[in-house]
């Protein structure tokens, strides 16, 4: 129970975050640090390595927001919706009930694309995250099979 | 024109930390280690860009992780291969091996 308090929380996922990164960058700076550099040196270097800081929160963020129990629990709901309502319109005898079904698929269709649009649903199609390549070939093999 | 960032295969990423979460748990700096240790010769890899990746990977249920007690006694958050997981690194090396190999036939052959 403690647990799904917790995950409700995103004050606390933002800290959880926080301190997952954070642990990533005081070891990378250790590990510069041990390489005889300056504090101010081996946590230049930590930074440069890790990335965008920011960014990477931030998605971090994005993506735990789509995974919040709620939003998880909204989508279903929604979708459940709208297959009743096309269950009704399908076999609902009289035009009067047909038109809950139009209604309650309305509510569903609606509710989907309001999530969808809101940035809550994965979509690369209205917004792909600036991370498109994690992975290049390092500058020096890149010049290398550029002259090939 | 040619895109000079390089850019891989999507998925590429998923592959390599599947892979290194075979060995066992560990956190995103051990990830990222491992990954440095076995291809730092060829490709960079940002080390933040495995956080996203990781929990993406933990949305699809590949991954699950949990918080508890690093080497040098700090808080730190684990993730470990699930059963999907497992099942998702067999697909995508098969998938490798099969793309590579076509790729290899295709520049002996021109």
């Amino acid at each position: 129970m403690t647990g799904l308090f917790h995950r409700l929380d995103p004050a606390q996922t933002r800290r959880d975050i926080d301190e997952e990164l954070r642990f990533h960058i005081d070891l990378l700076t250790d590990e510069h640090l041990r390489r005889n550099m300056s504090f101010e040196e081996a946590s230049e270097a930590a930074f440069t390595r890790f990335g965008n800081i920011e960014q990477i929160r931030d998605q971090c963020a994005q993506i735990k927001r789509q995974q919040h129990p709620v939003i998880r629990a909204l989508k279903l709901f929604l979708v459940l919706v709208f297959l009743s309502g096309v269950v009704i319109r399908i076999f609902a005898p009289e035009y009067h009930v047909t038109r809950v079904g139009d209604i309650l698929m309305a509510v569903g269709f609606l509710g989907r694309l309001w999530l969808y649009v809101r940035g809550l649903v994965p979509s690369s199609f209205i917004s792909k995250p600036e991370e498109s390549s994690p992975l290049r070939l390092r500058d020096d093999v890149q010049s290398l099979v550029r002259g090939l | 024109m040619a895109n000079t960032r390089t850019d891989l295969m999507q998925g590429t990423l998923e592959l390599l930390i599947l892979k290194t979460l075979s060995r066992g748990s560990m956190h995103g700096y051990g990830i990222a280690q491992r990954i440095h240790e076995a291809v730092d010769d060829v490709l960079r890899v940002e080390d933040g860009s495995l956080y996203p990746a990781l929990y993406r990977m933990e949305e699809r249920g590949w991954v699950s992780s949990e918080w508890g007690v690093s080497e040098n006694n700090r808080r730190a958050k684990f993730y470990k291969l699930t059963r999907a997981g497992r099942k998702q690194l067999e697909g995508e090396q098969a998938n490798w091996q099969r793309i590579s190999q076509a790729v290899t036939r295709i520049l002996q052959t021109t």
